[in-house]
């Protein structure tokens, strides 16, 4: 490693304040997200109901704040309306002479439309409580599902500026014509890619972990697992960086590819980590994308696992193909 | 002036043809629509699963919806997800002995409430069959047709905020590094005229996209009745885009700096909005987000919702009018600048 050209590196680094910002950003989001705290995320994945002020007896509104967040609107059309609200899942709860009666949209998910279909009957077999034993286990890790997800995406993007950094930075260097000045400089081309992924990746690397530092309770065994992952996708996402910077000619088609690889990195494991059951083929196919191995891994510290050694070797893995592949671009292209 | 007209519209079309700026947008249609067709459209959330352990056959035949386990420990595991729950029956019927709802918790008591009291109704359930359709629907769309309005809306809402505005502001900025703007100074074309060309092209390219997209996602009949509302809401936008990424392209010296400024604006601008109106996250000041009330004009058109007032479209229209003024000024101080 030349230590000399890594200092250059980081002395021009200095100066660009779009890269420092990049770096940056993710910091920002993960302290907003820390600010946020009145954000109320459990609202998004319990049942909502929508009730007509005075419609229902004390007893049916009380059982039904006890299962769901409760809503009152002050006529039937203004309950109907937000029913209809293709945004909100919301169930209209309306009274049935002893009973209640529900009436839904019809385009909800299908969890809500069997929960509208049986609430009547859910109702009426509110004291069968003794016939049975309730025994709840308390939950495993986080306990606000939403929020670790998007503290999680936030980590993934930090993860992911790597990537855009490298990407950037490369392509204005190609516009500002220093790529010929390398060429004749005493400097090889594994060198300078060596660099350039020291740069992304110890860049990545930092504003991950302060990330991490900001918006995770890590446990003192979480540790070593959260900074293996964070360096191997760290490193994958330099080395991503590298590639658009290969494939595209200058900054502004860079930057389309970036957002096209940003949002093939982030979108396929959130989708599939909420659609897929973890032993399913498409589970299994999901590690294809590195960003996957890296999200799964990080979902599972939020929940308290330490166990990581899967997702580490499948980065692994993605790091040594995708550098291999890099490399063996780079020969054939000097051969030619 | 009308020919120099004409010419300015050639040249800037020329332009972004050869800029890709077509292509880019090709790419997008065909990446958004198989997204929305193989992916979106499908999206659904189950209702956890019912898991049953039952020994002595005590509970009777198989419950719909139920999945019967083998042993206790299957059923454990089964239920260690946070969001299945178990029925574990002992005893000789389901009244005789103590049976038990068993779970972990998901960590939202209400939902907690919600998943013992389903698992409670499978126990008691008479007929053992899935009795569903009790609920009256008064809604028009089905899951998947609210999918695919929502996803096009958004979609939509996404390419014109950011791509779009992208593709824009690097046109400009292409040609003020050609140095066009300085030999504008010089010719005999108003200022107005160098903005309304590439604002028609911008338009019009917008609203093809807009109608290409809206139709092939939301399928013929459905797709051409609500075309209307989202071409006025996609022609709002794209004025309100292009004025902006103009703006941006007269007063930030390179498409670096611009860089900076659209990663602002695509990350903290529109994240909002999507947590707001996607995941339905309650945020008290989002009202007083221009792009808020934008989205939800966008949205309502693709629900065929008439709710944007009068108050709504004159905002629009000063915003547009505002934003012309100052990208004329603009264009002036620049073409001084560079004469």
């Amino acid at each position: 490693m030349n230590w000399t050209g890594l200092k250059y590196q980081l002395k021009a680094l200095r100066r660009d304040k779009l890269c420092i910002l990049t770096f940056l950003l993710p910091i920002f989001a993960g302290i907003a997200v820390n600010l946020m705290g009145d954000m109320d995320f459990s609202s998004a994945a319990e049942p909502s109901f929508g009730i007509v002020r005075g419609g229902l007896t004390e007893e049916m509104e009380d059982w039904l704040q006890t299962n769901g967040a409760v809503q009152i609107y002050d006529s039937r059309e203004e309950l109907e309306e937000a029913v209809k609200e293709p945004s909100t899942q919301t169930i209209g709860v309306l009274s049935d002479g002893e009973g209640m009666r529900t009436v839904r949209s019809g385009d909800e998910f299908h969890m809500y439309a069997v929960i509208a279909d049986r609430l009547p009957a859910l109702y009426e077999q509110r004291d069968w409580t003794s016939q049975y034993d309730l025994k709840v286990l308390p939950a495993g890790g986080g306990n606000d599902i939403m929020k670790s997800l998007l503290i999680v995406i936030i980590m993934a993007a930090a993860m992911f500026m790597g990537c855009t950094f490298n990407a950037m930075n490369i392509l204005s260097e190609k516009e500002d014509g220093i790529e010929y000045i390398n060429e004749i400089l005493p400097m090889t081309r594994g060198q300078y890619v060596k660099q350039k992924i020291a740069i992304g990746f110890v860049g990545g690397v930092f504003s991950t972990v302060i990330t991490a530092l900001i918006c995770m309770r890590v446990t003192a065994a979480q540790v070593l697992p959260l900074l293996l992952l964070v360096v191997l996708s760290a490193f994958t996402a330099a080395l991503a960086g590298l590639f658009i910077a290969r494939f595209a000619g200058g900054l502004m088609v860079g930057i389309v590819y970036i957002k096209i690889i940003m949002i093939l990195f982030l979108a396929p494991p959130i989708l599939f980590y909420m659609l897929v059951l973890p032993d399913s083929i498409w589970y299994g196919l999901s590690y294809l994308f590195p960003s996957s191995a890296a999200f799964y891994g990080l979902m599972g510290l939020m929940e308290g696992q330490t166990d990581v050694v899967r997702e580490a070797a499948v980065l692994a893995g993605h790091g040594g193909v995708w550098l291999a592949v890099y490399i063996l671009m780079g020969k054939i292209k000097s051969g030619n | 002036m009308r020919g120099s007209f004409v010419a300015l519209l050639k040249k800037d079309f020329r332009l972004c043809v050869s800029g890709g700026f077509f292509l880019l947008a090709l790419g997008s249609l065909i990446l958004y629509s198989c997204y929305i067709n193989l992916v979106y459209a499908k999206l659904d959330q189950e209702l956890f699963p019912v898991y049953r352990y039952d020994p002595g056959k005590a509970g009777g035949e198989r419950i719909a919806g139920v999945t019967d386990v083998g042993s206790l420990n299957e059923l454990e595991e089964a239920c260690a997800d946070g969001y299945s729950v178990g029925l574990h029956i002992n005893g000789d019927s389901v009244f005789g002995g103590k049976t038990e709802i068993m779970m972990v918790s998901c960590g939202i008591e209400r939902l907690d409430h919600i998943r013992e009291a389903y698992a409670r109704s499978l126990l008691f359930q008479e007929d053992k069959t899935d009795a569903l359709g009790q609920a009256e629907i008064i809604g028009v769309n089905t899951r998947e047709m609210k999918n695919r309005r929502e996803m096009t809306a958004e979609v939509l809402f996404f390419e014109l905020v950011a791509v779009g505005f992208l593709g824009v502001a690097s046109m400009l900025f292409k040609e003020k590094q050609m140095g066009v703007i300085r030999v504008h100074a010089i010719l005999p074309v108003s200022r107005i005229q160098f903005i309304l060309s590439k604002l028609t092209l911008l338009l019009s390219s917008d609203l093809l996209f807009a109608a290409v997209l809206t139709v092939v996602n939301l399928g013929m009949p459905e797709g051409l009745k609500a075309l209307p509302g989202v071409l006025l809401q996609a022609g709002i936008l794209s004025l309100v885009m292009a004025l902006v990424g103009f703006l941006c392209a007269e007063l930030l010296p390179d498409f670096k700096q611009f860089s900076l400024i659209y990663l602002v604006i695509a990350v903290f601008i529109t994240t909002p909005v999507f947590l707001s109106v996607q995941a339905g996250v309650e945020m008290e000041w989002m009202r007083f987000h221009p792009m808020y009330h934008l989205f939800t004009a966008m949205k309502n058109a693709y629900f065929q919702v008439l709710s944007a007032g009068g108050l709504y479209y004159g905002a629009c229209a000063a915003a547009i009018i505002l934003l012309f003024l100052a990208a004329g000024w603009g264009l002036g101080r620049e073409m001084k600048k560079e004469g």
